[in-house]
Order: structure tokens, then C-alpha cells, then sequence
């Protein structure tokens, strides 16, 4: 069969240029659908990994342990302690990679000027490191020394709100574990930037310890807050350490950030849905190209067949054709893409829309992301549709009567 | 002899809405091995008919064909194609070469698809054009020859494999005289060396006296058949 | 709203109830007052009045108090406003309201909340005693004014104190009357300050019976406390301070 096959590549490839306008004009088509969905799957997965990220970095963490009332009101009331073989054993599992124990309650901070209500988070800050956004977020002053540091970190525009600054007093005041007011001065030590006004207004970070004291309790936390290996076995982890500690509440972060795992979700349908889109464009091009091309062939097919090649054969070469023609869209329409992604560097600045995107739990820079199942997706969808679509065009052109393709002069 | 074609009680009716054409009227014909025939007549007296038949690309309304001992009138589709690959060579009045391979791919096309090899392919197609007078023009394409080279490459093509039977529809139909008379004169040589069979439609009367044997035809019958030389 | 007049009501008793000096130590000076204080209940009738460049309200009001740590307030005027009650035992603040007939204990998180739209809140006051524990006090001056003795103290919050201010200065006379309370933020600056506008002997002492309280950068804004009758180590005993009493309307 090889002298067939390589009789179909070479009369498809020459016809394909035998009306080069007309190949380049769906030429140009395929490789701006195929770049239209590559770009546009890299834009949405960097969208959904940001999302990702930004929700594992701020504090979520891809697993939390929580005492099995604090998720619906997370108060002093509901802690958990950390002297407890049982946690202490499940946790030192090989699959985790870091955990966090940190204290998280309501709080109010006060300046000279302005108060307002936060949420408080106790933390060691070399467990914390690499876990959550703060160390690298840091943009005055320092990152807390350890669990006894007696400085906080706000954020940048927390600190614009109380009208205050790095190095001055502010007043945190919350409930003990008698539900006791509690309250002291504690000096701004750094101060962080997050592109989010939620997180910057909403937390202040202090040592872990410190919080302790203040909240009269002793190892005891809100949470711990675990990072994996390998997000893949997040269940497994969860399930596991559910079992391990019954009186504990374990969750992964789709659990607890429910609305950003249906924005990942969403976005993970639409590449499909997206792709189809571009396709049902593409696909009617391709199809009245090629059905243009076949009747103004009429005659030579009429001739192929006079000469003993089988229908098959003229189905197989028109059909050869666009699939070279979709092949050579495609490796443009991947090199643009890829090539355009380099180009947007670490990503767009969408901050113009900056609103909508805090909405939507999004930093300003859309970093563009390609990962190899996008790829695949995108390509499948062109070749797999491409070649489907081509049959018809192709399966016309087997069908003309040769008699009456050779007399249409 | 050998019969290489046979034609018994050969109808055939086009159907145009409520009328019907008939193109052919009880044909008998019978064509011996290494004949030249020549099938004259005017516009629509069905010579193109006949040849479409034998060649299998167009099937009778009733009668049997029988072409190298097969029955061309109860073949399949891929059947027929076999048969016109193996052993029937097509010359038709013009457009007679796919016009993106060069000539000399014009001529290797048909062996490749029976699966020849390379280098065979290669002395072959060379030895051919060289033969119709074409050395040198190998690797022009259709469109970079003259109407007479074109047509002398349809024939290289036709009888590279040495098929039984080589079926021309007006060959010289677009050719000047000389250039008519010229692929008239080569084909009945190529016919001769290689021990082919040629039936050509013609209405030049140049072709015809060429040809060995003369049938006449005529609303869709055969008025005279003729043994010439 | 009205549990924060409490702690108001704290600050302007500590420095109004004042009868002598005993010594020139700065901490003692306010230690002092706060000791003669403590431990004393009262009964007194007094009103606050808000006032804006275009609008004035003021309110009437009763309060028993029994040292620093319990008290409770009953709004006798506006009509809207009366029978508003407030109880504070402790660190616990709780308010009545009789329109819904209901009982809130008031969260941590308003503690610190300016209240009602006044210029007083609750970071001036805190707790009584960290004016004492929490800082550190210094005489800046001392003259003589009127045959009295004025001290200027200057008092600076420990790092960890409950206090947002850089510095407070105050200004004393011998017989413990607050002249001046003035709150400097950390750069030295002056947001406040508390002045007293009156002083009348009554109830057997020299008390400052109108206090004004006004922001610096808000001019034409303050917030007057006026001290109309005071009764001393007055027949309250523990059980006044409860939540039936905060409901009933007879307190």
C-alpha cells in the first residue's frame, strides 16, 4: 500500500498550492482558530491557575484542619489542640509536604483615628513560609522574627484605611477563651501588598505564640493548614486524615473555597465549549473550500477513475489534502500561539478591569499558562473535526460518474 | 485470434425526464487481438457511448460486453476499476493528464498504482516518452506542453503497462493535421510493437484511413464494419 | 451606643471627683484620683449634647455607678431615646432598648466604636486603671494659678498597652480637678482634646460640671457632658447592677 500512500501525499500537497490563494486564505483561517483557541485555553488556564494559586496562597492551603464547628463560625470557641498523638501521628504522613497550625479569629484593630474589624491570624513564620503569600507580599519592614515576635504585619491599604504606617502603635482587641474582651498595643513591623484589597484589608498577622497569650489559650489553634507533594492525592490525604481524627474537620480547598473551584470548573468546560465555537467557523470554511476545489476538479477525478483507481482512492486523496491542509494549520497555528504567549511575558495587566477581577478572587496579572491536555484538546479538535468534516467534500468527489466527469468539459 | 472485445445485443437508453434517447441499438461487435479500429460517425451517433462501455465507465441498458474474457456488463465498481488498471488504457479528446505531476509522473502514475517498483518505474516511463518522441519533456507538467505533447503523453501513459485494449475518444479531435497525423502514425506504431489492441472514435478522415478495420455508426447503430488493410 | 457613655461617664468622674493632692509624684497625682474614686458609688442625673455646624441634640440621662467596674445608665429624654438602658459589669456590656423589648450584650468588636456620632469614644477612656498601669507619667510643669497648684503631666502608653495615643497630657489642679486632657497621636500631633469648661462646688467637692470633648481637625464638632447633680457614696448596693434591673424601667 505505500506506492498508494505516497501517490495520495504528493498529489495532495501539489494541489493544495494549485490555487494558492485560495489554500492560504483557509489556511489563514485554520491557524487563526487554532491560535484563537490555544491563546484563549492558555488565557483561561492561567485564569483558573491564578485562581488556584491565589486561593492556595491565601491562607487555604491545599488541606485544612479545622475543629468540626469553627467553618460555620470560626471563633475562639472552636479550637482544637495541638497536643494530640493521634493529629500529631496522621500528620506525619509522607504525602505532606508542610503544615501550618495557625490561630484565626475576628478581631478589631484601632489607630489613632479609625477602626475596623479583621480577622486575626496567629502564625509561625517558618512554618507559614512558602505555605501562604505573606513573606514574599511584604513590601515595608520585615516579616515576623518567630511565634513570639511581638510586632504585626498589616496590609498596605489596611494601614492607608487607620491612617497609620510601619513602626506605629496600633491597638488589636478580641475575645479570650473566656469570651473576655481582650486587647493590646502591638507596633507595625512590615507592612504587605497583595493586589487584593480583600486580603490587605481583611487579615493581621502576628506570631502565633503572641495570639496564644493574648487569647489567654495554650497550644491550642484554629486551624492547620497542610500543602501537599502532589495535589492529585489530595482525597486520598483527606479521606485518610478524617478517619485518623474523627473530632477533627478535615477539608481540601474546593471544600473550603467552593466558589473558586466553580469559577476552575467553569473555565475547564468552556475550553471545550470555546473550542467548538471557533471550529463551527472554521469547520464551514474548510468544507466550502474543499467542495469548491472538488467540483472544479470534476473532470480529473472523472479521469482517475477512467484509469482504474478505485473510489476510495479519490475519497482518500481529497481527503489527504485537507488533512495536510489542517496538519500545516495546525503546526502554524501552535508555533503563533506559543509565540504569543512568550510575548505576553509574565503575563497581561488586567487592571484596567481590576474590579471585576477582584471580584472574581483574580490578581491584576493574568499570567498565560499552556499545559500539555489544553494542547491536546485544541489540536484534537481541529484534526479529529477537521477530518470528520472533510468526508463529506471527499465522499462527493467519489461519487461523480466518471462517464459524466470526463464528458463536463 | 484472440477476442479481445465482444459486444452482443448492446443497448442503451438515456432517460431525459419523460423521453428517452436511445444511444446504442443492438450493437454486436467483436474486436480480435493487435487490431486498430477506427469508429467514425457524426456528433451523437453514440461512438463516445460505445467506448465509455467497453471501458466500463458507463454501464449498458441491456446486451453483454466482454472484454479479455471478462464480463465487463456485471462487474462492481472496484471490479471495473481493476479491469480499466490492469488492462484498459484511456486517451480522451483533451484534459487527458492530471495537471499536477509532471509528464514523466503522468506516465509512472498508472504503474504505481499496480504497485511497480521505483527503478522499474523509472526505466519504463523514460523508455516510453522517449519512444512518443518526448525525450527531454519529462518533467514538464501538462500545462508547459504542447496540445500534441499532451496528447502524446496520454498515450505513453495508456500503453506503459501494455494493456489489452487502449480506448481513444477523438485523440486528434484538438490537434492539427500534422500533429493529428503524427499521433495517428505513432500510435499505430506503438499498437504494432507492443501487440495492443487500439479502438479510436474519430470523425477525421484522416484517422479513418489509418485505421485496419472501419465501423460506421449512426443514430446509435453500426451502418458498415469494414476490414480495410 | 449608649454602653459607651459609660466608660465617658468613668473618665469624667475620675477627674472631676477630686478632692486633694497629696503628693507631686505624676503616676501618684493619678493614682490618687483614680483610688479616691474607686470604691465610691454615686447616683447622678447629667446630659450629653452633640453638636454640629448644623444640628444640636442632647440627652438626659440617670447613672448609678459602684466603683470602675459596674454601672448602669437609664435615658430619661428625648422622648424617642427614653427608658434606653445600659449595663456594664466588668469587661460585659449589655443595652435595653424598650421599643423591642430586648436585651443585647454588645460585642467586642464596638468597644472601640465612637457612639451616636460623638466625639468621645471608647479608646479615650479605656479602662480606668491603665491610665495608671499602662503608661508612664511625667510632670512637665507645675505653676501656681489662682492660689492653686497646676500640674502638666505628660503621660506616654507601654508598648503593649491597650492605647492607640503617642501621648496624652493632662492638666490637674491640686484639688484633682481635670483642666485639660489633650490625645497626641504618634507623630506628635494633637487629635483631641477634653476641656473642662466649668468647675462648681457641689456635692461637697470642686467638680468640673462641663466637660467639651472636640476633635482638632473638626472644628465646630464637639461633644459636652454636663454634670447637673451628683449624690455620693449613695444606698447602691451589688444587686443594682443586674439584667432584670437593666429591663426594669423603674432604674
Amino acid at each position: 500500500m505505500s506506492h498508494i500512500t505516497s501517490l495520495l501525499m504528493s498529489l495532495a500537497w501539489r494541489n493544495l498550492w494549485r490555487n494558492k490563494r485560495r489554500t492560504l486564505v483557509i489556511l489563514f483561517a485554520i491557524v487563526l482558530g487554532v491560535w484563537a483557541m490555544i491563546f484563549t485555553a492558555a488565557f483561561m488556564r492561567g485564569m483558573s491557575s491564578q485562581i488556584l494559586s491565589d486561593t492556595i496562597n491565601n491562607l487555604t492551603g491545599h488541606i485544612q484542619i479545622h475543629s468540626k464547628q469553627y467553618l460555620d463560625d470560626p471563633v475562639i470557641d472552636h479550637r482544637f489542640s495541638l497536643i494530640d498523638d493521634q493529629l500529631f501521628e496522621s500528620l506525619n504522613n509522607v504525602l505532606i509536604k508542610q503544615t501550618s497550625s495557625r490561630v484565626r479569629v475576628p478581631a478589631v484593630i484601632v489607630s489613632e483615628r479609625e477602626s475596623t474589624g479583621l480577622v486575626m491570624v496567629g502564625i509561625n513564620p517558618d512554618n507559614e513560609n512558602g505555605m501562604s503569600f505573606l513573606q514574599s507580599s511584604i513590601v515595608e519592614g520585615r516579616y515576623l522574627k518567630d511565634e513570639n515576635d511581638s510586632g504585626i504585619i498589616i496590609g498596605r491599604k489596611l494601614a492607608e484605611r487607620l491612617e497609620t504606617r510601619l513602626g506605629k502603635r496600633v491597638v488589636i482587641m478580641s475575645q479570650d477563651k473566656d469570651n473576655k474582651i481582650v486587647d493590646r498595643g502591638f507596633r507595625i513591623v512590615g507592612i504587605f501588598d497583595t493586589q487584593m484589597e480583600a486580603l490587605e484589608t481583611g487579615y493581621i498577622f502576628m506570631g502565633l505564640q503572641t495570639s496564644e497569650d493574648l487569647l489567654n489559650i495554650k497550644n491550642e489553634v484554629s486551624e492547620v493548614s497542610i500543602l501537599l507533594h502532589d495535589m492529585n492525592q489530595l482525597d486520598e490525604l483527606v479521606a485518610d486524615l478524617q478517619q485518623q481524627n474523627p473530632h477533627l474537620d478535615v477539608q481540601g480547598w474546593a471544600q473550603l473555597e467552593p466558589m473558586s473551584r466553580v469559577i476552575i470548573e467553569l473555565y475547564d468546560s468552556f475550553h471545550l465549549v470555546w473550542h467548538l465555537i471557533v471550529f463551527l467557523a472554521m469547520g464551514f470554511g474548510i468544507v466550502n473550500t474543499l467542495l469548491m476545489s472538488v467540483f472544479e476538479r470534476t473532470r480529473e477525478f472523472g479521469l482517475f477513475q477512467s484509469l482504474g483507481l478505485k473510489p476510495g482512492f479519490i475519497m482518500g486523496q481529497v481527503w489527504v489534502e485537507s488533512t495536510l491542509l489542517l496538519m500545516l494549520g495546525l503546526f502554524l497555528g501552535n508555533i503563533i500561539a506559543w509565540w504569543s504567549v512568550l510575548a505576553t511575558g509574565e503575563g497581561i495587566d488586567v487592571s484596567a478591569f481590576a474590579q471585576g477581577m477582584e471580584m472574581a478572587n483574580l490578581s491584576n496579572i493574568i499570567p498565560f499558562v499552556i499545559i500539555t491536555k489544553d494542547l491536546v484538546l485544541a489540536n484534537s479538535v481541529v484534526i479529529i473535526l477537521g477530518m470528520l468534516t472533510s468526508i463529506y467534500p471527499a465522499w462527493r468527489a467519489s461519487r461523480l460518474v466518471p462517464a459524466d466527469a470526463i464528458t463536463r468539459v | 485470434m484472440k477476442t479481445v472485445v465482444s459486444c452482443k445485443h448492446l443497448n442503451k437508453i438515456y432517460r431525459q425526464g419523460q423521453i428517452e434517447v436511445k444511444a446504442l441499438t443492438d450493437i454486436n461487435l467483436d474486436v480480435i487481438a493487435g487490431d486498430f479500429i477506427c469508429l467514425s460517425g457524426p456528433s451523437g451517433s453514440g461512438k463516445s457511448t460505445l467506448l465509455n462501455m467497453i471501458g466500463g465507465l458507463d454501464s449498458p441498458t441491456s446486451g453483454e460486453i466482454i472484454v479479455d474474457g471478462q464480463h465487463v456488463d456485471k462487474m462492481s465498481k472496484s471490479e471495473l476499476a481493476e479491469l480499466r488498471l490492469h488492462k484498459i488504457g484511456f486517451v480522451f479528446q483533451a484534459y487527458n493528464l492530471i495537471p499536477v505531476l509532471t509528464a514523466k509522473e503522468n506516465v509512472e502514475m498508472v504503474m504505481q498504482m499496480q504497485g511497480d517498483s521505483k527503478q522499474y518505474r523509472n526505466e519504463h516511463s523514460l523508455a516510453i516518452l522517449k519512444e512518443v518522441g518526448l525525450e527531454g519533456l519529462e518533467n514538464r507538467k501538462p500545462a508547459e506542453l504542447s496540445g500534441g505533447q499532451q496528447q502524446r503523453v496520454a498515450v505513453a501513459r495508456a500503453i506503459v503497462d501494455k494493456p489489452c485494449l487502449v480506448l481513444a475518444d477523438e485523440p486528434t479531435a484538438n490537434l492539427d493535421s500534422k500533429n493529428a497525423d503524427n499521433l495517428l502514425q505513432m500510435m499505430r506504431e506503438m499498437g504494432e510493437q507492443h501487440q495492443m489492441t487500439f479502438i479510436v472514435s474519430t470523425h477525421d478522415p484522416m484517422v479513418m484511413e489509418r485505421a485496419r478495420r472501419l465501423i460506421k455508426l449512426h443514430d446509435g447503430k453500426i451502418i458498415e464494419n469494414n476490414k480495410q488493410h | 451606643m449608649i454602653s459607651v457613655k459609660l466608660k465617658l461617664i468613668y473618665t469624667c468622674l475620675l477627674f472631676l471627683i477630686s478632692t486633694s493632692v497629696n503628693a507631686v509624684d505624676a503616676r501618684q497625682l493619678i493614682k490618687d484620683a483614680i483610688d479616691h474614686f474607686r470604691g465610691l458609688t454615686s447616683y447622678s442625673e447629667a446630659s450629653m449634647i452633640i453638636h454640629r455646624p448644623d444640628w444640636q441634640r442632647s440627652m438626659d440621662m440617670k447613672i448609678w455607678t459602684q466603683g470602675l467596674d459596674r454601672s448602669l445608665v437609664r435615658v430619661t429624654a428625648p422622648k424617642k431615646d427614653m427608658g434606653n438602658g445600659s449595663l456594664l459589669i466588668d469587661d460585659d456590656m449589655w443595652s435595653y432598648t424598650p421599643k423591642i423589648n430586648k436585651v443585647i450584650k454588645i460585642p467586642s468588636s464596638m468597644a472601640h466604636q465612637s457612639w451616636m456620632g460623638s466625639d468621645f469614644s471608647n479608646n479615650d477612656v479605656a479602662r480606668a486603671d491603665d491610665l495608671i498601669e499602662k503608661y508612664s507619667h511625667k510632670i512637665l510643669e507645675t505653676r501656681q494659678q489662682d492660689g492653686v497648684t497646676i500640674y502638666v503631666i505628660e503621660s506616654v502608653p507601654h508598648e503593649d498597652a491597650p492605647v492607640v495615643w503617642g501621648k496624652e497630657i493632662l492638666t490637674v489642679r491640686d484639688d484633682h480637678v481635670l483642666l485639660e486632657h489633650k490625645f497626641y497621636d504618634q507623630d506628635g500631633i494633637l487629635v483631641k482634646q477634653l476641656t473642662t469648661l466649668e468647675i462648681k462646688f457641689i456635692a461637697g467637692k470642686n467638680l468640673a460640671t462641663i466637660e467639651r470633648m472636640q476633635k482638632v481637625d473638626a472644628q465646630g464638632e464637639w461633644t459636652e457632658f454636663r454634670l447637673h447633680h451628683i449624690e455620693f457614696d449613695a444606698d447602691i448596693n451589688k444587686s443594682t447592677f443586674t439584667l432584670s434591673n437593666l429591663r426594669n424601667p423603674r432604674f
